[in-house]
């Protein structure tokens, strides 16, 4: 139902959108690709940041051989990257024993099954550690922890969802980190538990008896006592004082501590490439309300014999004004509209593929401030569009226009 | 109803010479009548009736409608008369593409301030156009197209129905059926009419006639505005 005021200068507007519809698909479309854009780089960066940060399973800082900092923190905790060498089973002692500790786990890798990676270390981490504040892992129904001295596994849930891995399957493991099928172990380990999901890296990994690693069919004898990190809960601000013994005083060892700042040098290795990614976002940005502009404009002679009708009906300059303008709004409301969803979809696929490959559990449909702010952004450029060709409508006399409809 | 004294209105040549084109003394028109005004083409007749409209400024003269002076009014409340009292058909019919031809008639209504979707329905009824309302332009023929145009027209009940050339793009029988439908309507709504044509058969078939030569003293009309 066609209403005075407002209801039929949004009715004409909409008309004229249809009536001209490939032209508006098309700055529709150019205005969602940059809004999608946009919003996603910055989720992307936002949520793999925060992400990454959460996801340290409840750490502050890890210990392993003398190395990068950053390679011992994603291959110890995040399970990316290769190990930088190995610690002694003493130094794991020494370490666990300091007052300014308040957990030690140690960890070893070498091992992985279809390409998961197999990772030793105590009972007691599934037994003691917190991975979250206030949150302890759980194990599902039936299921246990792996004794420390059996060849048994906790797998983690999402290795479990992808090779369907249950209680009571037997697997051997394969020797490195890449799966290939002549590396295969004599070892049997059998599945005797199965971790409920926790949106931390340790989803991914399959868990196993620190000796399991140690005393592997096939492996070096001579490495029997060795491990490749151990992971470290502090007390209070120990972190500086084992900082200084670790890294600025001794030379075998590397304290990755701390985590958070180690991981922010990380991302911001990649600042560039947002920055890119943000510049293509608003070149198609600009390009959208170009297409706006052009679209109003290229109509404007068609649209000129609208206005002199709409003039002749009783319409006053006011009413064909807003009718661009609100021609010019709509078109932006949509194009942010449709980025909003585009930038959900690019989400929903990078996150997934981020979990895939992380572990790390990214929330794709949380609401980000940005989307308002850059949705409001979008409303001003579309209104700044349309004021020239508004203006150009506004202008216009009605006696020039009636000669092009007489 | 209507009343115009001196009314004259000139246009600039391409070398800045003031050309006259309407030089009208005296016109009055009557609540309810019907004049049908003829002449040449190119001859001022539809800058006449722009003039009557508000569309045009006289550069002289005055024009009183329904009580008011339309030079007292500003551009705005010009609108709004034309909008809530008069009603204007054209020889192309100029019905909004975008539109069904129910949806031409609602826009029209809602200019004028009150939106009355079972009138517009019955309007269009009466001009034999029930099963098309909600077809647009391009998907009427050209006869159904002017119907829907005279129905715009007196959607809104004006007091003055202003016709320009209504008839020109019709073939006969199509004439006939417009001309007997406008009658109608002017009518029914208790309107008056000023109808503008260069079709003797449209003239007479209008009781008052009138020669546009006779009333306009620029006798000689170098530019063709609009006509």
């Amino acid at each position: 139902m066609i209403k005075p005021g407002l209801q039929v200068i949004l009715f004409l507007a909409l008309r004229s959108i249809q009536r001209h519809a490939l032209s508006s698909f098309l700055a529709i479309f150019s205005i969602s690709m940059a809004v999608g854009l946009v919003l996603s780089t910055w989720k992307i960066n936002q949520e793999t940041r925060r992400a990454f940060h959460i996801s340290t399973s409840g750490f502050d800082a890890v210990l392993g051989a003398r190395g990068s900092k950053l390679q011992i923190i994603l291959n110890s905790l995040f399970h990316l990257e290769d190990s930088p060498g190995n610690l002694t089973w003493e130094q794991y002692e020494l370490i666990k024993s300091n007052r300014g500790v308040k957990e030690a786990y140690p960890i070893a890798v070498g091992d992985n099954y279809l390409g998961y990676r197999l990772v030793g270390t105590e009972p007691a981490l599934f037994e003691n550690h917190q991975w979250s504040s206030g949150r302890s892992y759980e194990i599902k129904p039936g299921g246990r922890i792996f004794s420390s001295m059996a060849k048994e596994a906790l797998v983690g849930s999402f290795v479990a969802d992808q090779i369907g891995l249950k209680l009571g399957d037997q697997f051997h493991p394969y020797h490195g980190l890449d799966f290939k099928e002549e590396n295969k172990h004599e070892d049997i380990y059998v599945v005797v538990g199965i971790l409920e999901p926790t949106g931390t890296p340790t989803d991914r990994v399959i868990w196993i008896p620190i000796k399991g690693i140690q005393l592997m069919e096939g492996h070096d004898p001579t490495m029997a006592h060795s491990l490749s990190a151990v992971l470290l809960k502090l007390k209070g601000a120990a972190g500086f004082s084992l900082h200084t013994k670790y890294n600025k005083q001794g030379n075998v060892a590397t304290l990755a501590w701390p985590i958070a700042s180690t991981l922010s040098s990380f991302f911001d290795k990649f600042s560039w490439f947002q920055k890119v990614l943000e510049m293509v976002a608003g070149l198609v940005a600009i390009i959208g309300l170009f297409i706006i502009i052009l679209s109003l404009r290229t109509s404007m002679n068609e649209k000129k014999r609208e206005f002199a009708i709409l003039r002749c009906l009783g319409a006053s300059r006011r009413v064909v004004t807003s009718i661009v303008l609100f021609q010019s709004l709509t078109l932006a409301f949509l194009g942010g509209v449709g980025g909003v969803a585009f930038h959900y979809l690019i989400n929903l696929i990078s996150f997934s593929i981020i979990r895939e490959n992380t572990g790390v559990m990214m929330h794709s449909f949380s609401f980000d401030p940005m989307i308002f702010y850059l949705f409001g952004l979008i409303l001003v450029l579309g209104l700044i569009s349309g004021i020239l060709p508004s203006f150009q409508a506004y202008k216009n006399e009605l006696s020039e226009n009636l000669k092009i409809i007489t | 109803m209507l009343r115009l004294e001196n009314l004259k209105k000139s246009y600039l040549d391409g070398e800045g010479n003031s050309i006259p084109v309407v030089d009208v003394s005296e016109f009055f028109l009557d609540h309810g009548s019907i004049v049908a005004l003829y002449g040449d083409s190119g001859s001022g007749k539809t800058t006449f009736l722009n003039l009557i409209a508000g569309i045009l400024a006289p550069d002289q003269g005055t024009l009183k409608f329904a009580g008011s002076y339309l030079h007292e009014l500003d551009e705005n409340q010009r609108d709004q008369l034309r909008a809530k009292s008069m009603g204007y058909i054209f020889q192309s019919f100029h019905l909004l593409q975008g539109c069904t031809a129910l949806e031409n008639l609602l826009v029209a209504m809602s200019f004028a301030g009150k939106v009355d979707s079972s009138r517009a329905k019955e309007l269009l009824k009466v001009v034999g156009l029930a099963e098309r309302m909600n077809h647009k332009p391009n998907e009427l023929s050209i006869g159904q197209q002017q119907r829907v145009a005279l129905a715009r027209a007196v959607v809104n009940q004006p007091s003055l129905l202003l016709a320009d050339e209504p008839t020109g793009n019709l073939d006969e029988r199509n004439t006939q059926v417009s001309l007997d439908i406008l009658k109608e309507l002017c009518e029914v709504n208790e309107a008056s009419m000023i109808i503008v044509s260069h079709d003797p058969k449209v003239i007479s078939s209008f009781e008052t006639k009138m020669n546009w030569s006779d009333l306009n003293r620029v006798q000689e009309n170098p530019l063709s505005i609009n006509d």
